[in-house]
């Protein structure tokens, strides 16, 4: 066994001791504080809205007010107060042994750090749809794009962003539409192939575009990565843990789904004698 | 009939009526349906494991479903011993100084270090891709399978190699005490094939200034012990656990300025 011991191996560590590099802000006493170039105080409080912010810090920039209105109310359609909600009911389970509300919303919140639901589907969404049209522009048709996708599922429509769990058909598709319309944001090509897509599955399976869908190719038309799409939506479920959270909070201590014994099923090995 | 967006209807998914356990039997009370006379781990029951059972025993129980043998608790044990405290430097146990020092709440300061422990560099995060590299490549001969990787993998411009899951460079070189730790445990009684699998492969990764991280080594072990993958990360979390706890509580009843505040000649702003 070797170990290398040249000074030249950890000068990069040495570089960055003792010291912060930063390539986003921070507050300079006396002068202000910083974010992204921008003075806080001056060109951002009161200037521009909290989801603007939230995404300059996420992306590194400033989105017009109309795409962080849109991303407001995308946070509503995503996060409501229903503690059957895997996230939602770590919210209420938190207030029924009297966590605090911050340890129990945070806790929500990585709960949806999930591949299944929650934040990571936008990343197979993203990377699906701005495949999608790669290969659309490459010639390839909707219907090919589809079975190509359906093939990795043994002929299943599980393309990510169509056909919701539990439900058939999604509400939130046609409230988002209608905000992009108020706002005046245009609909462009990954949402336009998107469109396609769901034509084509709903001919072919009955199955339609999904909020996952529809927003993810919004979001491709704003020329966002799946990383930046997953940072700027990083606590998306947050109000709807606390709303969860609060419900029980204030009622009595483990009245919240209380189980008895018997309501666990036991499937193991018999009682026996420790050896 | 095809269906629009705006009309949603349930595909009326078919969930369990309870919730189904192997692990763990409450015996209810007589008198209260919601109180257990007793529990069983398992079919053992848990007084009875109090008396005539180790912690580690038990802790190897649930997970495995039986008690182990001499051995393989043995292994265990000087495992968690090893990995016990990821030391002052690593970036949980300075998130639990962080929360210790910042005066958090207490019992919020273990869930914020192992959250961070739950990284994929150098934390959990790395430790079940590092079980199934380990379950899939130890039919494979190490030496030939090191100088394969060395010499199809391309070494990143800036920072540490980490050339498979657990294995790589640590500030430039080879970590010494993980080899160390790798080394005793494989040595230990017992059938440890994961482990001297691994050791004769961080050895020939040594040429390269390369070698065993902590996540693998804890991943070699829950391999041989025949842990699931997917337990894997949350084990390593427990195993570093108390090291977090006790430097987070270390700093707990001092003021913020027990631990240094970077200077502002120090703090360089540099937008890109």
């Amino acid at each position: 066994m070797s170990s290398s011991m040249s000074s030249c191996s950890y000068k990069l560590w040495d570089k960055h001791r003792g010291t912060i590099q930063s390539k986003k802000g921070g507050w300079v006493v006396g002068k202000g504080i910083f974010n992204h170039g921008y003075s806080m105080m001056d060109d951002l409080v009161g200037k521009v809205s909290y989801m603007q912010v939230v995404t300059l810090n996420a992306t590194g920039r400033l989105p017009e007010r109309a795409v962080a209105d849109w991303f407001d109310a995308i946070h509503i359609c995503l996060s409501w107060p229903d503690p059957r909600i895997w996230c939602n009911q770590i919210g209420a389970l938190g207030g029924a042994t009297r966590a605090s509300v911050v340890a129990s919303t945070t806790a929500g919140v990585l709960a949806a750090d999930a591949k299944p639901y929650g934040i990571k589907p936008l990343i197979q969404g993203v990377q699906f749809i701005q495949a999608a049209l790669l290969d659309y522009k490459q010639g390839l048709g909707v219907d090919e794009i589809i079975h190509n996708e359906c093939a990795k599922h043994r002929g299943k429509p599980h393309i990510m962003g169509y056909a919701r769990p539990l439900a058939k058909g999604d509400e939130r598709v046609v409230a988002m539409e209608r905000v992009q319309q108020t706002l005046g944001l245009p609909i462009g090509e990954h949402l336009q192939l998107a469109g396609k897509i769901e034509q084509s599955l709903l001919n072919s399976f009955d199955e339609g575009m999904n909020i996952n869908g529809y927003m993810s190719a919004f979001l491709s038309d704003l020329d966002y990565t799946d990383d930046e799409v997953y940072r700027i939506f990083a606590v998306l479920v947050t109000s709807g843990v606390t709303a969860c959270y609060v419900d029980t909070r204030d009622r009595t201590p483990d009245t919240f789904l209380p189980l008895r014994c018997t309501d666990i099923e036991y499937t193991g090995k018999l009682a026996r004698p420790v050896p | 009939m095809s269906t629009t967006r705006g009309k949603v209807e349930s595909r009326n998914d078919i969930f369990v009526e309870s919730t189904a356990t192997k692990i763990w039997q409450e015996i209810e009370s007589q008198h209260n349906p919601y109180l257990a006379d007793s529990c069983l781990c398992h079919g053992y029951d848990l007084l009875e494991l109090t008396q005539k059972r180790s912690f580690i025993e038990v802790l190897y129980l649930l997970f495995r479903g039986e008690l182990p043998d001499v051995d393989e608790a043995r292994l265990l044990e000087q495992l968690m011993i090893s990995q016990i405290n990821p030391g002052p430097r690593h970036p949980a146990t300075r998130a639990a100084m962080n929360a210790g020092v910042g005066g958090t709440d207490r019992e919020h300061i273990l869930p914020i270090a192992l959250s961070i422990y739950g990284g994929s560099h150098l934390g959990a995060g790395e430790v079940e891709p590092a079980m199934n590299f380990l379950r899939k490549q130890r039919k494979h001969d190490p030496v030939q399978l090191a100088h394969e990787l060395i010499a199809n993998s391309m070494q990143p411009a800036e920072g540490d190699w980490h050339i498979a899951p657990g294995f790589g460079s640590r500030f430039g070189g080879v970590d010494p005490l993980p080899s160390q730790i790798a080394n005793h445990l494989s040595g230990l009684p017992g059938k440890h094939e994961t482990l001297l699998w691994g050791c004769a492969f961080a050895d020939t990764l040594n040429e390269q200034s390369l070698g065993w991280l902590a996540p693998a080594i804890a991943a070699a072990v829950f391999t041989d012990l025949g842990f699931s993958p997917r337990a894997g990360a949350g084990l390593f979390q427990l195993l570093g656990a108390p090291g977090l706890l006790a430097h987070g509580v270390e700093l707990a009843n001092k003021s913020v300025t027990a631990m240094p505040f970077v200077k502002d000649e120090n703090y360089v702003i540099k937008y890109e």
